[in-house]
């Protein structure tokens, strides 16, 4: 990168699986994939905003960045200067040649925040705020608005006592509310009041960077116009950097200078917002751009869903992850076993008679049936147009023995993130074309 | 039915499935009376989709929480008006009653039966202790106990005591005696039937607002979900109620628009089906728009404009319903600069006479701080479309 600007946060690789638990001993019978390998950089300044389907693992990115979800694996390093992201960028290219090694040990030990302490880790509390999705749980039932906005001053020190509440009634005026506020309680306060309790409080040591969780979507269009404006100025006045998570494609569009798409836990698309909105590359965003009210030029057309089944977070499909739902998905895209029991959902009779399943890997099974009437129908069904016609093309081999069913697949890498013409990445096989 | 009940079911008008009349809650401060509500008047036609739009903290809540007496006192209080609701029970025929005069036990009565409400909170709204399952299942269990024995395959197929039972315990209102002879034969064959038709029934409800997994996920506590997968959970138990009317706070703030637009999808279904009237709160006007038959508008505890809901977008009347239209962020503005309506919401505690939009007001009048305008219709053709401005006062 040539820019002089610093990256503040910088993810590599970054992963969180959430244990799935069950029975009476809490057994762990599998792993959520909530964040399955996400990178991305956000520089001084800057605003990136993050989107996705409800439950692609926002949230839980925006909680690993403030600390607070150990990783599972990959980094998250903070305010890097230009120098170290070229030094891990290089290091992670070539990782034998550990020529500069005791640089990369100093970016660990002074900016990875899963590693670092002392000053290094106060700089980082200090300097990483966040705004939560469900303002009513995280702010303090007990506290008094006063409290909890002057409380981050007081830990930090940052003004003398006699300006404590000078300081916090003009925080909380920036954020549309006044001095009659302090000595209330958050749940005297409706929904939008308490997200501004939420954005004064993440303001108030004045941070390099905020991640911001869905912070305006309980504001009606004039309080977020509002807030959007502050946001925006203190960006310009401090340079402040912004993570925003949000669902609102016409908010994002005006906030954000880069765009992150994810789906499933990964990253699908990435870019700059000119780009992605002028010529978005996956299907998946084109998607969610076709369905955004306020960007379609009909308002009363019908909002377009997405049809086909979601998959399950604990055990995402390999291949492209969005194939179960692509409106454009190609015999390429990496079907596998699952998709055809995934489609069986009006053949209930059948998927009763399914006696075992035995699965050595995601692109083969043998399924046993009770009869070998049950097999021999399994293999018309297949042939139906209840599974599409891409994801037929895809099977290898499909025969019928007896009671059994032998299906396979061709294997399929999972499908990388490329550059595509916009110069945006995507994560589909037509973007490498 | 008392005498005054009699003479408020002659007052409301047949197409209505509810109606406010000048609704006021308020709540005790340090600083004074906070006025959330000032007055609210509005109708909710029978089968229809009313939106209330308004700027946050403007009293939506507040108002959808009184239809179902779910405001705390103290230090709320309510100091006046009254809801009329038509209560269509099926044994007795349609029934108006004041929602406001009932006793605990009837409203409970009421509550998810006849009146299902989705909350803002999804955080406050479920219990964090509970499993999803055990959360949605109450709601078959307490309300569409029929469903449930269907789902079982025990329709019409038990008599006498046995069906008493297994109603007790559907309804999980058996005592410890009963529940552990439903622990051996021959009732524990009826409690295996019945705990998998209601497991059915949870996860199909589930899966109609876009759960992923739904059996998976039903076993989960709800910290283990996402925020939209939260509210989504809501949105079935509201849904399985088959409520008469259904009061939506802000049901899809957390949602993407994809899911968004299956979740309304479900709402229209169930509006179809059951004749669901819903009373829809939102501050997004333009989704308001594309989904509710009318709209209104509210601000700082009153209602200050209402109408059908193409007319309140395509000839806004009320200087603040405007502002709000031309806040909408669209793709024409420029980047990081939005047109928010000047000023912030007046102090609702023991306000001043006047207009309440007075001091964002670019259209204020000399006498607009002395006089307080109300809710009339905007011309004698067109008696459906109100507004509260001076502006159109003769
Ligand atoms: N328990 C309470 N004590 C004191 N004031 C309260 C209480 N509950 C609500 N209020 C006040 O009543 C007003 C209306 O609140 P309400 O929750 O109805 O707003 P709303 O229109 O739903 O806003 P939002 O869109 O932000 O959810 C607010 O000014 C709020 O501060
Ligand atoms: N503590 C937890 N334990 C188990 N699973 C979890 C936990 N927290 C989150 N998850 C799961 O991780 C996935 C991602 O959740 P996350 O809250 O990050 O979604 P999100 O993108 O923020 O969605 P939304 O838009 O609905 O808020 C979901 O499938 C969720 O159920
Ligand atoms: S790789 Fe591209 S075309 Fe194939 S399913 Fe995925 S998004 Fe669709
Ligand atoms: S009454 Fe006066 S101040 Fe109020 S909205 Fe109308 S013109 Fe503006
Ligand atoms: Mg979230
Ligand atoms: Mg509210």
């Amino acid at each position: 990168m040539s820019n002089s600007k610093n990256t503040i946060l910088s993810l590599r690789n970054v992963k969180k699986h959430f244990p799935i638990k069950e029975g009476v001993f809490q057994n762990v019978v599998g792993q959520v994939h909530a964040v399955d390998g996400v990178s991305f950089d956000i520089g001084a300044g800057e605003t990136v905003g993050l989107v996705g389907e409800s439950g692609c693992g926002k949230t839980t990115i925006g909680r690993c960045v403030s600390g607070l979800e150990p990783l599972t694996d990959g980094d998250i390093f903070f305010d890097l200067t230009p120098e170290k992201l070229v030094a891990l960028e290089d290091f992670e290219k070539h990782q034998s040649e550990i020529k500069n090694k005791y640089l990369i040990d100093e970016i660990q030990s002074t900016s990875n925040i899963s590693k670092i302490e002392g000053d290094d880790f106060y700089n980082y509390r200090r300097n990483c705020q966040m705004v939560f999705q469900d303002s009513f749980s995280s702010l303090s039932p007990r506290q008094l608005v006063s409290d909890i906005v002057s409380r981050p001053l007081k830990i930090h020190k940052v003004c003398a006592d006699n300006e404590l509440i000078p300081r916090t009634i003009e925080l909380l005026e920036q954020v549309g509310l006044g001095k009659q506020h302090l000595y209330r309680f958050p749940h005297q306060f409706s929904g939008g009041q308490r997200q501004r309790i939420s954005i004064a409080r993440a303001l108030a040591l004045d941070p390099k960077l905020i991640v911001l969780d869905e912070p305006t979507s309980a504001l009606d269009v004039s309080v977020q116009a509002q807030i959007l404006n502050l946001l925006h100025d203190l960006q310009k006045q401090r340079g402040l950097s912004y993570l925003f998570i949000t669902h609102n494609l016409s908010v994002i569009r005006h906030m954000a200078d880069k765009i992150v798409v994810m789906y499933l836990g990964k990253v699908v698309e990435a870019g700059k917002t000119e780009d992605i909105f002028a010529n978005p590359q996956h299907p998946y965003t084109k998607a969610l751009l076709a369905a955004s009210p306020d960007l379609s030029e009909d308002v009363m057309s019908d909002m377009a869903a997405l049809d086909g089944p979601i998959p399950d977070p604990a055990r995402p499909p390999q291949g492209c992850s969005f194939r179960t739902r692509c409106p454009v998905s190609r015999t390429e895209c990496g079907w596998e076993v699952d998709d055809i029991i995934r489609r069986l959902e009006h053949h209930e009779t059948l998927i009763d008679s399914i006696k075992s399943v035995h699965q050595p890997d995601a692109f083969n099974a043998k399924l046993t049936f009770e009869t070998s009437l049950s097999a021999i129908e399994l293999k018309d069904v297949v042939g139906t147009k209840d599974i599409p016609k891409q994801m037929r093309k895809a099977i290898k081999k499909i025969e019928v023995k007896g009671n059994d069913v032998n299906i396979s697949f061709d294997p399929v890498q999972t499908v990388p993130l490329v550059q595509s013409e916009n110069g945006s990445l995507s994560r589909c096989v037509l973007a490498n074309k | 039915m008392s005498p005054d009940n009699l003479d408020i079911q002659n007052s409301l008008d047949k197409d209505l499935i509810a109606s406010v009349t000048d609704l006021k809650v308020y709540f005790e401060s340090k600083q004074g009376m906070v006025h959330s509500v000032d007055g609210v008047s509005f109708d909710i036609v029978d089968g229809e989709m009313m939106g209330l739009v308004g700027e946050t903290g403007c009293g939506k809540s507040v108002t959808a929480r009184t239809f179902m007496q779910l405001v705390q006192s103290p230090p709320g209080m309510l100091a006046g008006g009254n809801i009329k609701f038509r209560s269509k029970n099926i044994k007795n025929g349609s029934q108006v009653i004041d929602l406001l005069d009932l006793s605990e036990n009837q409203i409970r009565e009421l509550r998810g039966e006849r009146i299902a409400m989705i909350f803002q909170d999804p955080g406050k709204a479920l219990n964090p202790g509970l499993t999803i399952r055990t959360q949605v299942a109450e709601v078959f269990q307490e309300h569409r106990e029929n469903d449930v024995l269907e789902e079982a395959g025990l329709k019409n197929k038990l008599t006498g005591v046995t069906e008493y039972f297994v109603k007790k315990y559907i309804k999980q209102e058996a005592g410890f005696l009963v529940t552990t002879l439903f622990k051996i034969p021959p009732l524990s064959t009826y409690k295996k039937k019945i705990d998998s038709g209601i497991n059915r029934l949870v996860a199909e409800a589930l899966e109609e607002t876009q759960i992923p997994n739904p059996t998976k996920v039903m076993e989960r506590y709800p910290h283990e979900l996402s925020g939209g997968m939260k509210q989504r959970v809501m949105i079935a138990q509201a849904i399985a109620c088959n409520p008469d009317l259904l009061i939506a706070d802000e049901p899809t703030t957390a949602l993407d628009v994809t899911v968004q637009a299956r979740v309304l999808d479900l709402i229209k279904e169930l509006q179809k089906r059951h004749k669901t009237s819903v009373l829809y709160i939102s501050h997004d006007l333009s989704l308001v728009r594309r989904i509710c038959d009318r709209i209104a508008v509210m601000y700082a505890g009153q209602i200050v404009e209402t109408g059908d809901a193409e007319t309140i977008f395509n000839q806004p009347k009320h200087p603040y319903t405007q502002g709000l239209i031309n806040a909408l962020p669209s793709m024409s503005h420029e980047r990081g600069k939005l047109e928010a309506i000047e000023g912030i919401v007046p102090e609702l505690i023991e306000p001043e006479p006047g207009c309440r939009f007075v001091s964002r007001c670019m259209r204020r009048k000399a006498n607009c701080e002395e006089i307080d305008p109300k809710l009339k219709p905007i011309s004698e053709v067109n008696k459906s479309h109100k507004v509260a401005c001076l502006l159109y006062e003769a």
